[in-house]
Protein backbone atom coordinates (compact mmCIF):
# COMPACT_ATOMS: atom_id res chain seq x y z
CA UNK A 1 0.00 0.00 0.00
CA UNK A 2 2.57 2.41 0.90
CA UNK A 3 5.42 3.32 -1.37
CA UNK A 4 8.29 6.06 -0.90
CA UNK A 5 7.45 9.48 -2.22
CA UNK A 6 9.29 10.55 -5.45
CA UNK A 7 12.23 12.45 -4.47
CA UNK A 8 11.47 16.05 -5.80
CA UNK A 9 15.36 17.09 -6.17
CA UNK A 10 16.09 14.13 -8.57
CA UNK A 11 13.43 16.07 -11.31
CA UNK A 12 14.98 17.47 -14.29
CA UNK A 13 12.36 19.36 -14.63
CA UNK A 14 13.93 21.07 -18.10
CA UNK A 15 13.99 17.99 -19.70
CA UNK A 16 10.48 16.82 -18.54
CA UNK A 17 9.17 19.80 -19.97
CA UNK A 18 10.81 19.78 -23.37
CA UNK A 19 9.67 15.89 -23.55
CA UNK A 20 5.98 16.32 -22.21
CA UNK A 21 5.65 19.71 -24.38
CA UNK A 22 6.24 17.29 -27.76
CA UNK A 23 3.82 15.16 -26.59
CA UNK A 24 1.11 17.85 -26.34
CA UNK A 25 2.44 19.66 -29.38
CA UNK A 26 2.89 22.64 -27.08
CA UNK A 27 5.76 24.92 -28.74
CA UNK A 28 7.88 25.91 -25.98
CA UNK A 29 9.86 29.30 -26.52
CA UNK A 30 13.21 28.68 -24.62
CA UNK A 31 12.58 32.01 -23.40
CA UNK A 32 9.52 30.48 -21.31
CA UNK A 33 11.78 27.10 -20.30
CA UNK A 34 13.56 28.50 -16.97
CA UNK A 35 10.06 29.77 -15.61
CA UNK A 36 8.06 26.65 -16.95
CA UNK A 37 10.95 24.40 -15.16
CA UNK A 38 11.04 26.95 -12.31
CA UNK A 39 7.02 25.89 -11.62
CA UNK A 40 7.22 22.51 -12.45
CA UNK A 41 9.75 21.87 -9.55
CA UNK A 42 7.31 24.06 -7.43
CA UNK A 43 4.62 21.41 -8.40
CA UNK A 44 6.81 18.30 -7.71
CA UNK A 45 7.60 19.37 -4.41
CA UNK A 46 3.29 19.95 -3.95
CA UNK A 47 3.11 16.61 -5.48
CA UNK A 48 5.62 15.03 -2.92
CA UNK A 49 3.31 16.07 -0.69
CA UNK A 50 0.22 14.28 -1.79
CA UNK A 51 1.97 11.48 -2.47
CA UNK A 52 2.86 11.31 0.97
CA UNK A 53 -0.67 10.31 2.42
CA UNK A 54 -1.28 6.36 2.28
CA UNK A 55 -4.59 6.09 0.59
CA UNK A 56 -6.83 2.95 -0.13
CA UNK A 57 -7.99 1.64 -3.12
CA UNK A 58 -11.61 3.25 -2.30
CA UNK A 59 -10.39 6.56 -1.54
CA UNK A 60 -11.60 7.74 -5.01
CA UNK A 61 -11.06 11.10 -6.51
CA UNK A 62 -13.06 13.80 -5.29
CA UNK A 63 -14.77 14.58 -8.62
CA UNK A 64 -17.99 12.18 -8.76
CA UNK A 65 -19.65 11.39 -12.36
CA UNK A 66 -23.40 12.40 -12.49
CA UNK A 67 -25.25 10.49 -15.35
CA UNK A 68 -27.77 12.30 -15.13
CA UNK A 69 -29.78 15.44 -12.99
CA UNK A 70 -33.09 16.54 -12.90
CA UNK A 71 -33.37 20.42 -14.01
CA UNK A 72 -34.31 22.77 -11.14
CA UNK A 73 -37.87 23.41 -10.52
CA UNK B 1 -30.31 57.76 -9.99
CA UNK B 2 -28.28 60.10 -7.85
CA UNK B 3 -27.02 57.54 -6.19
CA UNK B 4 -25.80 56.04 -9.20
CA UNK B 5 -25.06 59.67 -10.93
CA UNK B 6 -22.53 60.44 -7.57
CA UNK B 7 -21.27 57.00 -7.49
CA UNK B 8 -20.79 57.75 -11.67
CA UNK B 9 -18.95 60.74 -10.57
CA UNK B 10 -16.86 59.36 -7.92
CA UNK B 11 -15.61 56.41 -10.15
CA UNK B 12 -14.69 58.84 -12.80
CA UNK B 13 -12.07 61.18 -10.25
CA UNK B 14 -10.85 58.49 -8.16
CA UNK B 15 -10.32 55.51 -9.97
CA UNK B 16 -7.87 57.13 -12.08
CA UNK B 17 -5.18 56.39 -8.99
CA UNK B 18 -7.02 53.10 -7.74
CA UNK B 19 -7.55 51.75 -11.10
CA UNK B 20 -10.12 49.40 -9.86
CA UNK B 21 -12.44 49.82 -13.39
CA UNK B 22 -11.74 48.18 -16.40
CA UNK B 23 -14.94 49.58 -17.98
CA UNK B 24 -17.71 51.97 -16.76
CA UNK B 25 -21.28 51.22 -18.15
CA UNK B 26 -22.68 54.75 -17.49
CA UNK B 27 -25.42 54.99 -20.23
CA UNK B 28 -26.97 51.54 -19.05
CA UNK B 29 -26.51 52.31 -15.39
CA UNK B 30 -28.55 55.76 -16.01
CA UNK B 31 -31.02 53.70 -17.62
CA UNK B 32 -31.53 50.97 -15.08
CA UNK B 33 -31.15 53.63 -12.61
CA UNK B 34 -34.52 55.42 -14.06
CA UNK B 35 -36.57 52.45 -14.27
CA UNK B 36 -36.08 51.60 -10.39
CA UNK B 37 -36.98 55.32 -9.82
CA UNK B 38 -39.65 54.77 -12.33
CA UNK B 39 -40.79 51.55 -10.06
CA UNK B 40 -40.70 53.39 -6.97
CA UNK B 41 -42.97 56.57 -8.35
CA UNK B 42 -45.24 53.66 -10.07
CA UNK B 43 -45.86 52.10 -6.19
CA UNK B 44 -43.30 49.06 -7.18
CA UNK B 45 -41.66 47.11 -4.91
CA UNK B 46 -37.96 48.00 -6.41
CA UNK B 47 -36.25 45.09 -4.03
CA UNK B 48 -34.01 44.90 -1.73
CA UNK B 49 -31.06 46.20 -3.22
CA UNK B 50 -33.05 49.26 -5.20
CA UNK B 51 -31.01 51.83 -6.64
CA UNK B 52 -27.66 49.97 -5.13
CA UNK B 53 -24.44 50.88 -7.32
CA UNK B 54 -23.09 47.56 -8.01
CA UNK B 55 -19.70 46.48 -10.22
CA UNK B 56 -18.28 42.89 -11.20
CA UNK B 57 -15.03 41.33 -11.58
CA UNK B 58 -14.30 41.12 -15.31
CA UNK B 59 -14.46 37.74 -15.82
CA UNK B 60 -18.28 37.70 -15.36
CA UNK B 61 -20.58 38.59 -18.57
CA UNK B 62 -21.85 41.81 -18.41
CA UNK B 63 -24.29 42.66 -21.81
CA UNK B 64 -22.51 44.25 -24.06
CA UNK B 65 -19.10 43.90 -22.63
CA UNK B 66 -17.10 41.71 -23.64
CA UNK B 67 -15.63 39.66 -21.25
CA UNK B 68 -11.73 40.12 -20.60
CA UNK B 69 -11.07 37.94 -17.38
CA UNK B 70 -8.26 40.18 -17.09
CA UNK B 71 -6.76 38.96 -20.65
CA UNK B 72 -5.54 40.38 -23.75
CA UNK B 73 -6.35 37.52 -25.67
CA UNK B 74 -10.04 37.73 -24.98
CA UNK B 75 -10.05 40.99 -26.31
CA UNK B 76 -10.94 39.71 -29.96
CA UNK B 77 -14.51 38.08 -28.28
CA UNK B 78 -17.40 39.68 -29.29
CA UNK B 79 -19.24 41.34 -26.42
CA UNK B 80 -21.47 39.43 -23.88
CA UNK B 81 -25.04 38.59 -25.06
CA UNK B 82 -26.46 39.19 -21.26
CA UNK B 83 -25.39 39.39 -17.70
CA UNK B 84 -23.89 36.22 -16.03
CA UNK B 85 -26.91 34.75 -13.61
CA UNK B 86 -25.96 36.47 -10.22
CA UNK B 87 -25.76 39.45 -11.32
CA UNK B 88 -29.34 38.95 -13.27
CA UNK B 89 -29.99 37.74 -9.87
CA UNK B 90 -28.41 41.05 -8.21
CA UNK B 91 -30.38 43.26 -11.15
CA UNK B 92 -33.55 41.16 -9.55
CA UNK B 93 -33.58 43.08 -6.64
CA UNK B 94 -32.75 46.46 -7.52
CA UNK B 95 -28.91 46.81 -7.93
CA UNK B 96 -27.50 48.99 -10.86
CA UNK B 97 -24.36 47.51 -12.50
CA UNK B 98 -21.77 50.62 -12.64
CA UNK B 99 -18.51 48.34 -14.50
CA UNK B 100 -16.31 45.68 -14.80
CA UNK B 101 -13.39 45.42 -12.39
CA UNK B 102 -9.89 44.76 -12.17
CA UNK B 103 -8.15 40.99 -11.87
CA UNK B 104 -5.05 39.10 -11.90
CA UNK B 105 -5.19 37.66 -15.65
CA UNK B 106 -7.52 34.18 -15.84
CA UNK B 107 -7.99 34.98 -12.16
CA UNK B 108 -4.32 33.00 -11.61
CA UNK B 109 -2.57 35.51 -8.76
CA UNK B 110 -3.35 36.94 -5.60
CA UNK B 111 -2.11 40.49 -6.14
CA UNK B 112 -3.92 42.08 -9.04
CA UNK B 113 -0.32 43.30 -10.49
CA UNK B 114 -2.16 43.19 -14.07
CA UNK B 115 0.25 43.52 -16.62
CA UNK B 116 -2.57 44.90 -19.54
CA UNK B 117 -4.56 46.92 -17.30
CA UNK B 118 -1.74 47.56 -14.52
CA UNK B 119 -2.26 47.09 -11.23
CA UNK B 120 -5.15 47.95 -9.16
CA UNK B 121 -3.77 49.79 -6.16
CA UNK B 122 -4.87 49.43 -2.44
CA UNK B 123 -7.35 52.33 -0.96
CA UNK B 124 -5.27 52.34 2.05
CA UNK B 125 -2.02 52.71 0.30
CA UNK B 126 -1.57 53.61 -3.34
CA UNK B 127 1.82 52.11 -3.32
CA UNK B 128 0.81 48.48 -2.28
CA UNK B 129 -1.45 45.78 -3.73
CA UNK B 130 -4.93 45.12 -3.40
CA UNK B 131 -4.90 41.56 -3.46
CA UNK B 132 -5.91 39.36 -6.33
CA UNK B 133 -7.35 38.27 -7.96
CA UNK B 134 -10.77 39.92 -7.60
CA UNK B 135 -8.23 42.83 -6.87
CA UNK B 136 -11.04 45.38 -8.19
CA UNK B 137 -13.76 44.32 -6.73
CA UNK B 138 -12.49 44.49 -2.87
CA UNK B 139 -10.59 47.62 -3.54
CA UNK B 140 -13.42 49.47 -5.00
CA UNK B 141 -15.90 48.41 -1.95
CA UNK B 142 -13.19 49.72 0.48
CA UNK B 143 -12.66 52.96 -1.43
CA UNK B 144 -17.09 53.63 -1.40
CA UNK B 145 -16.66 53.27 -4.80
CA UNK B 146 -19.39 51.05 -4.93
CA UNK B 147 -21.15 49.32 -2.25
CA UNK B 148 -21.36 45.99 -3.52
CA UNK B 149 -19.31 43.98 -6.07
CA UNK B 150 -18.62 40.57 -7.17
CA UNK B 151 -15.93 38.41 -7.61
CA UNK B 152 -14.80 35.09 -7.44
CA UNK B 153 -12.70 32.71 -5.30
CA UNK B 154 -10.41 29.85 -6.34
CA UNK B 155 -8.39 29.59 -4.05
CA UNK B 156 -8.75 32.69 -1.96
CA UNK B 157 -9.40 35.46 -4.78
CA UNK B 158 -12.31 36.91 -2.64
CA UNK B 159 -10.95 36.53 1.03
CA UNK B 160 -7.39 37.53 0.17
CA UNK B 161 -8.24 41.18 -1.36
CA UNK B 162 -11.03 41.75 1.39
CA UNK B 163 -8.32 41.26 3.98
CA UNK B 164 -5.77 43.57 2.59
CA UNK B 165 -8.14 45.91 1.34
CA UNK B 166 -10.57 45.99 4.77
CA UNK B 167 -13.89 44.79 3.50
CA UNK B 168 -16.24 41.39 3.90
CA UNK B 169 -15.77 39.23 1.55
CA UNK B 170 -17.90 35.72 1.11
CA UNK B 171 -16.66 32.65 -0.78
CA UNK B 172 -19.94 30.38 -0.43
CA UNK B 173 -20.13 26.34 0.17
CA UNK B 174 -18.32 25.19 -3.10
CA UNK B 175 -22.69 24.53 -5.25
CA UNK B 176 -24.12 27.33 -4.00
CA UNK B 177 -24.06 30.26 -5.97
CA UNK B 178 -24.47 29.65 -9.86
CA UNK B 179 -20.94 30.57 -12.00
CA UNK B 180 -23.12 30.67 -14.76
CA UNK B 181 -21.55 32.99 -17.62
CA UNK B 182 -18.71 33.19 -15.45
CA UNK B 183 -15.27 32.85 -17.26
CA UNK B 184 -13.66 29.51 -15.87
CA UNK B 185 -9.86 28.87 -13.87
CA UNK B 186 -10.04 25.73 -12.22
CA UNK B 187 -13.75 24.30 -12.56
CA UNK B 188 -13.26 21.78 -9.03
CA UNK B 189 -12.68 24.75 -7.20
CA UNK B 190 -14.25 28.16 -8.77
CA UNK B 191 -16.86 29.71 -6.57
CA UNK B 192 -18.23 33.13 -6.88
CA UNK B 193 -19.09 35.69 -3.95
CA UNK B 194 -19.72 39.37 -2.58
CA UNK B 195 -17.91 41.73 -1.18
CA UNK B 196 -19.36 44.65 1.21
CA UNK B 197 -18.83 46.81 3.96
CA UNK B 198 -20.68 45.54 6.52
CA UNK B 199 -22.68 42.20 7.14
CA UNK B 200 -26.08 43.32 6.48
CA UNK B 201 -24.91 44.63 3.02
CA UNK B 202 -23.12 41.44 2.26
CA UNK B 203 -25.94 39.52 3.31
CA UNK B 204 -28.22 41.16 0.82
CA UNK B 205 -26.09 40.46 -1.86
CA UNK B 206 -25.56 36.91 -0.80
CA UNK B 207 -29.21 36.66 -0.29
CA UNK B 208 -29.90 38.06 -4.27
CA UNK B 209 -27.44 36.13 -6.19
CA UNK B 210 -29.03 32.31 -4.78
CA UNK B 211 -31.46 30.81 -7.11
CA UNK B 212 -31.21 27.65 -9.30
CA UNK B 213 -29.33 27.80 -12.53
CA UNK B 214 -29.60 25.05 -14.96
CA UNK B 215 -26.01 26.55 -16.84
CA UNK B 216 -24.09 25.85 -13.82
CA UNK B 217 -22.77 21.58 -14.15
CA UNK B 218 -21.34 22.13 -10.24
CA UNK B 219 -24.06 24.08 -8.54
CA UNK B 220 -26.31 22.25 -6.36
CA UNK B 221 -30.25 23.15 -6.82
CA UNK B 222 -30.99 23.59 -2.77
CA UNK B 223 -33.57 26.08 -2.08
CA UNK B 224 -32.36 29.78 -1.35
CA UNK B 225 -31.41 30.19 2.52
CA UNK B 226 -31.13 33.80 2.96
CA UNK B 227 -28.73 34.68 5.50
CA UNK B 228 -30.69 38.52 6.54
CA UNK B 229 -32.92 36.85 8.56
CA UNK B 230 -30.32 35.02 10.87
CA UNK B 231 -28.00 38.12 11.05
CA UNK B 232 -28.77 39.15 14.21
CA UNK B 233 -29.56 36.15 16.23
CA UNK B 234 -26.25 36.19 17.79
CA UNK B 235 -23.88 33.61 18.45
CA UNK B 236 -25.59 32.25 21.61
CA UNK B 237 -24.36 28.29 21.90
CA UNK B 238 -22.29 28.22 18.62
CA UNK B 239 -19.26 26.20 19.65
CA UNK B 240 -16.14 28.13 18.36
CA UNK B 241 -12.45 27.12 17.85
CA UNK B 242 -9.32 28.57 16.75
CA UNK B 243 -7.77 26.52 14.22
CA UNK B 244 -3.96 25.11 15.11
CA UNK B 245 -0.91 23.91 13.55
CA UNK B 246 -0.97 25.00 9.64
CA UNK B 247 -3.27 27.96 10.85
CA UNK B 248 -1.28 29.09 13.42
CA UNK B 249 2.68 29.38 11.51
CA UNK B 250 2.87 30.79 8.14
CA UNK B 251 2.27 34.64 8.49
CA UNK B 252 3.14 37.59 10.76
CA UNK B 253 1.81 39.09 13.89
CA UNK B 254 -1.06 40.92 12.68
CA UNK B 255 -2.61 38.09 11.26
CA UNK B 256 -2.93 35.74 14.49
CA UNK B 257 -3.75 39.37 16.69
CA UNK B 258 -6.97 39.36 13.88
CA UNK B 259 -7.61 35.76 15.01
CA UNK B 260 -7.08 36.66 18.85
CA UNK B 261 -9.20 39.96 18.55
CA UNK B 262 -12.45 37.69 17.20
CA UNK B 263 -11.39 34.61 19.40
CA UNK B 264 -11.66 36.93 22.20
CA UNK B 265 -14.92 38.98 21.46
CA UNK B 266 -16.77 35.18 20.68
CA UNK B 267 -15.70 33.31 23.81
CA UNK B 268 -13.47 31.03 21.31
CA UNK B 269 -10.69 29.77 23.71
CA UNK B 270 -9.70 26.11 22.50
CA UNK B 271 -7.50 25.49 19.56
CA UNK B 272 -7.74 22.77 16.91
CA UNK B 273 -5.71 20.86 14.51
CA UNK B 274 -7.02 20.91 10.99
CA UNK B 275 -5.62 17.56 10.37
CA UNK B 276 -3.68 17.66 6.64
CA UNK B 277 -4.38 21.12 5.71
CA UNK B 278 -0.95 21.47 4.50
CA UNK B 279 -1.23 18.90 2.08
CA UNK B 280 -5.16 19.54 0.96
CA UNK B 281 -3.23 23.42 0.01
CA UNK B 282 -0.85 21.20 -1.87
CA UNK B 283 -3.52 19.24 -3.41
CA UNK B 284 -5.29 22.70 -4.34
CA UNK B 285 -2.15 24.28 -6.17
CA UNK B 286 -1.70 21.00 -8.14
CA UNK B 287 -5.57 20.51 -9.39
CA UNK B 288 -5.97 24.60 -10.00
CA UNK B 289 -2.31 24.22 -11.90
CA UNK B 290 -3.43 21.46 -14.33
CA UNK B 291 -6.58 22.69 -14.84
CA UNK B 292 -5.78 25.97 -15.74
CA UNK B 293 -3.17 24.88 -18.01
CA UNK B 294 -5.52 22.59 -19.74
CA UNK B 295 -8.39 25.22 -19.87
CA UNK B 296 -6.12 27.78 -22.03
CA UNK B 297 -4.08 25.21 -23.93
CA UNK B 298 -5.07 26.20 -27.57
CA UNK B 299 -3.64 30.10 -26.89
CA UNK B 300 -0.40 28.68 -24.97
CA UNK B 301 0.20 26.62 -28.11
CA UNK B 302 -0.34 29.86 -30.66
CA UNK B 303 0.27 33.09 -28.55
CA UNK B 304 2.00 32.57 -25.17
CA UNK B 305 3.15 35.89 -25.50
CA UNK B 306 0.12 37.22 -24.99
CA UNK B 307 -0.07 35.58 -21.80
CA UNK B 308 0.60 38.06 -18.79
CA UNK B 309 4.17 37.37 -18.05
CA UNK B 310 3.08 36.59 -14.05
CA UNK B 311 0.72 34.04 -15.14
CA UNK B 312 2.15 32.64 -18.71
CA UNK B 313 4.71 30.33 -17.01
CA UNK B 314 2.39 28.49 -14.58
CA UNK B 315 -0.34 27.81 -17.22
CA UNK B 316 2.53 26.49 -19.03
CA UNK B 317 3.78 24.37 -16.60
CA UNK B 318 -0.05 23.22 -15.95
CA UNK B 319 -0.44 21.92 -19.07
CA UNK B 320 2.55 19.39 -18.51
CA UNK B 321 1.64 18.20 -15.29
CA UNK B 322 1.84 14.31 -14.87
CA UNK B 323 -1.96 12.86 -14.89
CA UNK B 324 -0.55 10.61 -11.90
CA UNK B 325 -0.07 14.09 -10.16
CA UNK B 326 -3.67 15.52 -10.70
CA UNK B 327 -5.73 12.46 -9.83
CA UNK B 328 -3.68 11.96 -6.75
CA UNK B 329 -4.34 15.45 -5.38
CA UNK B 330 -8.05 14.13 -6.42
CA UNK B 331 -7.91 11.43 -4.31
CA UNK B 332 -6.01 13.45 -2.00
CA UNK B 333 -8.57 16.35 -1.26
CA UNK B 334 -11.58 13.37 -1.00
CA UNK B 335 -9.59 12.19 1.86
CA UNK B 336 -8.59 15.16 3.45
CA UNK B 337 -11.96 16.15 3.49
CA UNK B 338 -13.02 13.06 5.04
CA UNK B 339 -10.87 14.20 7.89
CA UNK B 340 -11.90 17.77 8.34
CA UNK B 341 -15.89 17.48 7.88
CA UNK B 342 -15.61 15.27 11.77
CA UNK B 343 -14.42 18.39 13.10
CA UNK B 344 -17.64 20.02 12.44
CA UNK B 345 -19.60 17.10 14.58
CA UNK B 346 -17.30 18.93 17.41
CA UNK B 347 -17.24 22.67 16.69
CA UNK B 348 -19.81 25.12 14.41
CA UNK B 349 -17.20 27.56 13.30
CA UNK B 350 -13.40 27.92 13.04
CA UNK B 351 -11.23 31.20 13.41
CA UNK B 352 -8.42 31.29 11.15
CA UNK B 353 -6.00 34.06 9.50
CA UNK B 354 -7.44 35.61 6.25
CA UNK B 355 -3.99 36.42 4.70
CA UNK B 356 -0.34 35.70 6.39
CA UNK B 357 0.45 39.45 6.22
CA UNK B 358 -0.89 43.01 5.35
CA UNK B 359 -0.71 44.30 1.65
CA UNK B 360 2.81 44.04 0.14
CA UNK B 361 4.24 46.66 -1.70
CA UNK B 362 3.33 46.46 -5.58
CA UNK B 363 5.89 44.37 -6.85
CA UNK B 364 7.29 42.91 -3.90
CA UNK B 365 8.49 39.94 -4.88
CA UNK B 366 9.51 38.08 -1.13
CA UNK B 367 8.57 38.18 2.45
CA UNK B 368 10.31 37.15 5.69
CA UNK B 369 8.13 34.58 7.16
CA UNK B 370 9.22 32.29 9.77
CA UNK B 371 12.77 33.61 9.55
CA UNK B 372 12.48 32.80 6.03
CA UNK B 373 12.67 34.55 2.41
CA UNK B 374 9.50 33.15 1.08
CA UNK B 375 8.08 34.53 -2.43
CA UNK B 376 5.23 36.91 -1.35
CA UNK B 377 2.54 36.10 -3.74
CA UNK B 378 1.64 32.64 -3.73
CA UNK B 379 1.89 32.61 0.17
CA UNK B 380 -1.05 35.10 0.32
CA UNK B 381 -3.02 32.00 -0.13
CA UNK B 382 -1.66 29.69 2.79
CA UNK B 383 -4.77 30.01 4.73
CA UNK B 384 -7.34 30.35 2.34
CA UNK B 385 -6.40 27.55 -0.08
CA UNK B 386 -7.22 24.52 2.56
CA UNK B 387 -10.90 25.90 2.88
CA UNK B 388 -11.86 26.45 -0.73
CA UNK B 389 -9.97 23.03 -1.62
CA UNK B 390 -12.70 21.10 -0.29
CA UNK B 391 -15.89 23.72 -0.76
CA UNK B 392 -16.30 24.90 2.81
CA UNK B 393 -17.90 28.49 3.52
CA UNK B 394 -15.41 31.28 4.67
CA UNK B 395 -15.80 34.43 5.23
CA UNK B 396 -13.15 37.22 5.74
CA UNK B 397 -14.68 39.76 8.42
CA UNK B 398 -12.20 42.98 8.26
CA UNK B 399 -10.76 44.58 11.66
CA UNK B 400 -12.25 47.70 12.41
CA UNK B 401 -8.98 48.99 14.28
CA UNK B 402 -6.22 46.76 12.52
CA UNK B 403 -3.73 49.48 14.07
CA UNK B 404 -4.70 48.33 17.21
CA UNK B 405 -3.64 44.99 16.49
CA UNK B 406 -0.53 45.78 15.70
CA UNK B 407 -1.13 45.98 12.13
CA UNK B 408 2.10 47.66 10.40
CA UNK B 409 0.63 51.02 9.54
CA UNK B 410 -2.92 50.32 10.51
CA UNK B 411 -3.39 48.56 6.89
CA UNK B 412 -6.29 46.47 7.07
CA UNK B 413 -5.95 42.77 7.41
CA UNK B 414 -8.92 40.21 7.75
CA UNK B 415 -9.17 37.20 10.03
CA UNK B 416 -11.20 34.12 8.21
CA UNK B 417 -14.45 32.31 9.62
CA UNK B 418 -15.30 28.57 8.15
CA UNK B 419 -18.29 26.97 8.89
CA UNK B 420 -19.79 23.40 7.81
CA UNK B 421 -21.05 23.16 4.62
CA UNK B 422 -24.54 25.07 3.67
CA UNK B 423 -24.09 26.68 7.27
CA UNK B 424 -23.28 30.43 5.66
CA UNK B 425 -25.31 31.66 7.96
CA UNK B 426 -23.38 31.08 10.89
CA UNK B 427 -20.52 33.06 9.20
CA UNK B 428 -23.00 35.76 9.16
CA UNK B 429 -23.98 35.61 12.84
CA UNK B 430 -20.54 35.45 13.95
CA UNK B 431 -19.49 38.14 11.74
CA UNK B 432 -22.52 40.36 12.71
CA UNK B 433 -21.72 39.87 16.51
CA UNK B 434 -17.88 40.81 15.65
CA UNK B 435 -19.11 44.04 14.39
CA UNK B 436 -21.16 44.48 17.68
CA UNK B 437 -18.26 43.75 19.46
CA UNK B 438 -16.70 46.63 17.61
CA UNK B 439 -14.14 44.16 16.71
CA UNK B 440 -15.13 43.80 12.78
CA UNK B 441 -15.73 46.76 10.35
CA UNK B 442 -14.83 48.22 7.61
CA UNK B 443 -12.09 50.70 8.02
CA UNK B 444 -12.45 53.90 5.91
CA UNK B 445 -9.52 54.69 3.97
CA UNK B 446 -7.84 57.99 3.42
CA UNK B 447 -9.33 60.40 0.61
Amino acid sequence: MSSTPPDPSAFDAEAYARAAAAALGLPLDPRHRPGVAANLRLAARMAAAVEGLPLAPADEPAPVFVAGRNAPG
Amino acid sequence: MEVVESALADIAVRDRTLNCFTAVTADRARAEAAAVDAAVAAGRDPGPLAGVPVAAKNLFDIEGLTTLAGSKIERDKPAAARDTFVLRRLRAAGAVPVGALNMDEYAYGFTTENHHHGPTRNPHDPGRIAGGSSGGSAAAVAAGLVPLSLGSDTNGSIRVPASLCGVFGLKPTYGRLSRGGAYPFAASFDHVGPFARSAADLALAYDAAQGADPDDPAQQWREPAPASPLLDSGIGALRIAVADGHFARNGHGEAFAAVAAAARALGATARVEVPEAARGRAAAFLITMAEGGNLHLPDLRTRPDDFDPMTRDRFLAGALLPASWLLQAQRVRAAYRARVLPLFEEWDLLLTPATPYVAPRIGQDTVEVDGEAVPVRPNLGVYTQPISCIGLPAMSVPLVDPGAAGAPGGLPIGLQLVAAPWREDLLFRAARALERAGVAGSPTPPR
